[in-house]
């Protein structure tokens, strides 16, 4: 475990060693690519500032705002087509349409519809997370062992327990799953929104260098990105975890 | 007054693809007196977790009925309460959960739900494990989970469905003894499906010989070893007799069927 740790630091310590001689030395010109000094100097200077917090907060509200809407609609939505085939069969033809766009396309009317402020940073979100939420639930309530169900039948429950005891805590660990992935492919949605159209935000961030000719700054927008993702990606395992505790020792 | 547990003329086919319909279990009839242990014996495909399905409600004859205390049994039906070979636990909930459940369903009382949940915890002998997940437990312990969830909800019938047969040897010898020693204390009316010739000896009233293809009743015989019984009565003159006489019966459905 440990050799592991070492390992892996030496690895990130031996790239940046030679991020930072390739380009210092001038093997690398700094108009392609800063050093890692300048990223770490214009890092400072938006901590200072308080620009890169404000960023990377107004980012995190998009896709928090976003991802929870679409939440709302799909994970019931996918709960009802799982059970009542009706639904899925009116839903699906939609699907099947909506499905292979990407996000990105929806901007053009999404900006018609609402402008280029929160609301169409949100629906961005929206449209490009609810489809998988719904996949992701569907998969997992039909996936409910039938077994369960007729245990809990057997055992004298009726349709309300059967759906509020049974299917539901059944699907949840499946429902979570599906959720974890979704959740970086909204933060994927955001920042696509905010290259093309915002004046705030960690994608607008990045725009603003490129503009200004910043690479710098492009790069600590990149890295702010990358981390912002890693901590939601472990606040959602947090919530796992208290979410589904029968599962935790299977993933010790 | 009517037995408790009454099959009448029973049928049930199952259409499979486009072949013809398959024909699992043929003119089953049988009686089972309250308190009593039948044992339904035979080997796989033979038709008798269909029979077991059906005393359930979870799927319907397509000839004949199936009555509980003399009423059709049309539905899934709680007072005939079914323990699962695969065990069905749910795994979200914890022994002590599990073992509510009926209770929950049954609306009541959340002490009173507590004291019966603590009695048949205590009665499969698993106390200190009330916190525990079914996932945490061995596959001899989540069998008496689920038997403690059954009998919790104190059905009028226990329908067991091969049971032991995913223990190993000793675990389910030991189940063997517990069952015996609640069903002592409880009299309690169970229909018992094994392939073990050895189960149904040492657990049954009456043994239910069934033949395979389709399944039907070969043969019904009187279990005669005294009780109280315990596993050591497989060591008794009596128990070899009886065991020979009922392998004379199944020996011939496998040699029917291997061609032999």
């Amino acid at each position: 475990m440990t050799a592991r740790l070492v390992i892996k630091v030496a690895s990130v310590a031996v790239f940046l060693l030679a991020w930072h001689f390739a380009t210092t030395t001038g093997a690398i010109s700094p108009l392609f690519l800063p050093s890692p000094g300048q990223i770490i100097a214009q890092a400072q200077d938006l901590i200072v500032t308080g620009d890169l917090w404000r960023s990377v907060l107004i980012s995190s509200e998009r896709v928090f705002a976003g991802f929870v809407l679409a939440g709302l609609v799909a994970v019931p939505l996918g709960v009802v087509m799982a059970v009542w085939w009706p639904a899925k069969a009116i839903v699906d033809p939609f699907i099947s349409l909506l499905r292979p766009l990407p996000s990105i396309t929806w901007i053009p009317l999404t900006i018609l519809w609402l402008g280029i402020g929160e609301q169409q940073k949100v629906a961005i979100v929206f449209l490009g997370s609810w489809i998988y939420i719904l996949y992701y639930t569907l998969a997992a309530v039909q996936r409910v062992d039938p077994m369960l169900v007729r245990a809990a039948r057997n055992l004298g429950a009726r349709d309300g327990a059967v759906m509020w005891q049974v299917i539901l805590p059944a699907a949840l660990p499946g429902i979570i799953a599906g959720m974890k992935i979704t959740l970086a492919i909204s933060w994927s949605c955001v920042l696509s929104a905010e290259l093309v159209a915002a004046q705030s935000g960690l994608g607008a961030l990045i725009w603003q260098g490129k503009d200004w000719g910043n690479l710098p700054l492009v790069l600590v927008g990149m890295v702010a990105i990358s981390i912002t993702v890693l901590i939601a990606d472990m606040v959602a395992e947090r919530i796992e975890r208290l979410l589904i505790p029968w599962e935790r020792h299977r993933r010790a | 007054m009517p037995p408790i547990l009454r099959a009448e003329h029973v049928s049930r086919s199952f259409s499979i693809g486009r072949g013809p319909d398959v024909v699992a279990v043929h003119d089953f009839s049988l009686d089972v007196e309250a308190g009593e242990f039948v044992c339904l014996l035979g080997a796989s495909g033979c038709g008798k977790t269909t029979m077991l399905n059906m005393f359930a409600g979870f799927i319907q004859p397509t000839e004949g009925r199936v009555l509980l205390r003399g009423e059709p049994i049309t539905q899934i039906e709680p007072r005939c309460g079914v323990v699962f070979q695969s065990y069905a636990l749910f795994p979200w909930k914890t022994v002590q959960g599990n073992v509510e459940f009926g209770l929950r369903m049954q609306r009541i009382p959340s002490a009173e739900r507590v004291q019966r949940a603590a009695r048949f915890i205590e009665l499969v002998r698993l106390q200190g494990f009330e916190r525990h997940y079914p996932t945490e437990l061995s596959g001899g312990m989540q069998q008496r989970v689920t038997l403690a969830r059954i009998l919790a909800a104190d059905p009028e019938v226990l329908l067991m469905d091969e049971p032991f047969a995913a223990l190993d040897a000793m675990t389910r010898q030991e189940m063997q003894e517990e069952l015996l020693r609640i069903q002592e204390a409880s009299r309690k009316t169970i229909v018992f499906i094994t392939h073990s010739i050895d189960e149904a000896l040492i657990l049954a009233d009456r043994i239910v010989v069934m033949s395979a293809r389709p399944g039907r009743v070969k043969a019904i015989l009187e279990n005669t070893l005294p009780r109280p019984r315990h596993v050591s009565i497989q060591l008794s003159h009596g128990y070899a007799a009886l065991k020979a006489e009922v392998w004379g019966l199944v020996e011939s459905e496998v040699h029917r069927h291997t061609g032999r």
